[in-house]
């Protein structure tokens, strides 16, 4: 039974009108914002703010720094999550105990990864150094978060550590849902290991890996907290990405528009990466 | 069976080092959090604390301020977790259960809404609350959390109650009850499970964040947990041990609470991807 359309409205006008409010509003004020539009008619709207964009270093620099940290993080992630995800769908002793170990990273607020690898890399007091050094892999210790590629590489390696059980708990769901008796008839035709994953178990997993890659690319291009705790941006401006460059400009140098300005194109650069996803679950929900 | 054991073997071998990948950084969290801060200031930093104390623990917790964060992240962590999923309940059941005309415009909308970034939102935000005089408050802050918690709130729990028969509600119609009656009395205690997850992801979601507390907050007093830790790193000299003890404490309720729902996890998040 299919209720009455105006009963429909009553439940769904809440949640509604908090996400058009809260979230409605500012994307309006902002796009608003970026064109130096104002109601009262003061100065007139003008794309000034997207032109100079593209003639500021530090804004280009912003736009490489997130294409590197997305795709260095996102790849790893899905490299890491499906090889997890592969042993934790196999039958083994003590599974639940290693699934919750495998999920532990991820339940680790952002920021606070960003702290503790922080100290980890540290170039005299951190964890990383030490290790390396008593294996005499290193002879002296190594600046790892003072110099700027290896300050981005870095942020890699932390937050590939903390993110990856993301992408894996995904992948696992999908490794799950496909059915035994593939494996079963991949099995009878003398297929080995490498066979069936190759013709059973990536064709059964398509859509989810785009979903996880979708996903957690959006998640990565958002990336704030984990920069901040870590390097700060620092050193200079070597790790600094989109999210603190906006946040940047709006609450430390208050150009308003300007920071709008960089904050839309990244939620255009967000909205398009996120068309495969929103198309595959509105496709599925129907 | 010497290649079966083999195989059986290396599987072990690759489930333990991917444990001790995961472990490794919480490792050494705890054990410089146990650390004197004499040693934790040594070079070559040792990997075992020779001496064991929880000297940092204490000066931690009877800091000024620092018993107020865990309060105020609480607060406004299980605030949102309420508010999100009571408005999601109500529109997870008008979008399971009705048709009507901008439904789907309406859910493509609260499903994009997620893929919104956050810088984009909370500066204009900000001139609001300032506006509304909401700036500095935890209403505030409690507000943007419930709204960006919201779009999966309510994903999630749709996808709950499709799994549940349409008939359950007919019967409770006929029966004289009103759709809200149907709501609360059939169709929630049916989903309770998924409730509480959609609760607890929510309540996670807001106790990790720093972007928007960051941006909307300015009074030590009202700072949450992840602020008040951030805020201990950007001091003059950064005491380590002390900092990993805040950290240790900033981590446990939500590595607790993960753990107890993992069950949840696997389907919550990827159900509520994919299938319906």
């Amino acid at each position: 039974m299919i209720g009455e359309r105006r009963t429909a409205y009553w439940f769904v006008a809440p949640a509604s009108l908090l996400l058009f409010v809260v979230l409605g509003f500012p994307v309006v004020a902002a796009i608003l914002g970026s064109l130096n539009f104002s109601w009262s008619g003061g100065a007139s709207a003008s794309l000034k703010a997207y032109a100079r964009l593209w003639t500021d270093a530090e804004f280009i620099g912003a736009l490489r720094n997130t294409a590197i940290l997305v795709g260095g993080i996102v790849s790893l992630h899905l490299v890491l999550g499906m090889a997890v995800a592969l042993l934790l769908n196999a039958e083994v002793r003590l599974r639940w105990l290693f699934r919750m170990l495998a999920i532990l990273p991820w339940t680790m607020p952002d920021v606070i990864g960003g702290i503790i690898f922080r100290f980890i890399f540290d170039t005299l007091y951190g964890g990383l150094n030490a290790v390396a050094l008593a294996l005499g892999w290193i002879e002296q210790p190594i600046d790892w978060l003072g110099r700027p590629g290896l300050a981005l590489l870095s942020l890699i390696m932390a937050e590939t550590w903390r993110g990856y059980p993301y992408v894996m708990l995904i992948l696992l769901a999908g490794l799950q849902a496909i059915p035994r008796e593939q494996y079963e008839a991949a099995a009878i035709d003398g297929a080995g290991w490498w066979q069936a994953f190759r013709y059973v178990t990536i064709p059964g997993l398509t859509t989810m890996i785009i979903i996880a890659v979708v996903l957690d690319a959006v998640w990565q291009c958002r990336l704030f907290g984990m920069v901040f705790g870590m390097t700060g941006g620092g050193p200079g401006q070597a790790t600094q990405n989109l999210s603190l460059f906006v946040y940047k400009q709006y609450f430390q140098f208050f150009d308003t528009t300007y920071a709008s300005s960089a904050a839309v194109v990244l939620a255009a650069i967000l909205l398009v990466a996120a068309m495969p996803y929103l198309r595959v679950t509105l496709r599925e929900k129907e | 069976m010497p290649r079966a054991r083999f195989t059986w073997l290396s599987l072990y071998v690759a489930l333990v080092a991917m444990a001790l990948y995961n472990l490794l950084p919480f490792f050494w969290m705890v054990s410089s959090s146990l650390k004197t801060d004499l040693e934790v200031t040594s070079f070559p930093a040792t990997l075992l604390p020779r001496t064991l104390t929880t000297d940092a623990y204490v000066r931690i917790w009877n800091q000024e301020g620092f018993p107020q964060y865990f309060v105020n992240s609480i607060k406004v962590s299980a605030a949102t977790a309420i508010l999100s999923v009571t408005a999601g309940l109500f529109a997870g059941y008008g979008f399971s259960r009705f048709r009507f005309r901008g439904k789907n415009a309406l859910m493509l909308v609260f499903l994009a809404s997620q893929m919104l970034p956050g810088v984009l939102l909370v500066g204009p935000y900000f001139k609001m609350l300032s506006l509304a005089g909401l700036y500095d408050t935890h209403v505030g802050l409690i507000l943007a959390q419930t709204t960006i918690t919201l779009p999966f709130s309510v994903w999630m729990l749709k996808g709950y109650m499709d799994t549940l028969p349409i008939e359950i509600d007919e019967a409770a119609v006929i029966d004289g009850a009103s759709r809200a009656q149907c709501l609360l009395y059939c169709v929630l205690p049916s989903i309770l499970p998924g409730v509480v997850a959609t609760m607890i992801f929510a309540f996670l979601l807001a106790w990790g964040d720093l972007l928007w507390a960051l941006c909307l907050i300015n009074d030590p007093a009202k700072q949450t947990m992840t602020l008040g830790i951030t805020n201990l790193v950007g001091q003059f000299r950064v005491l380590w041990s002390d900092v990993m003890a805040a950290t240790v404490i900033g981590c446990a309720i939500p590595a607790l609470f993960y753990l107890a729902l993992q069950r949840y996890l696997v389907q919550g998040l990827a159900g509520s991807a994919v299938k319906g």
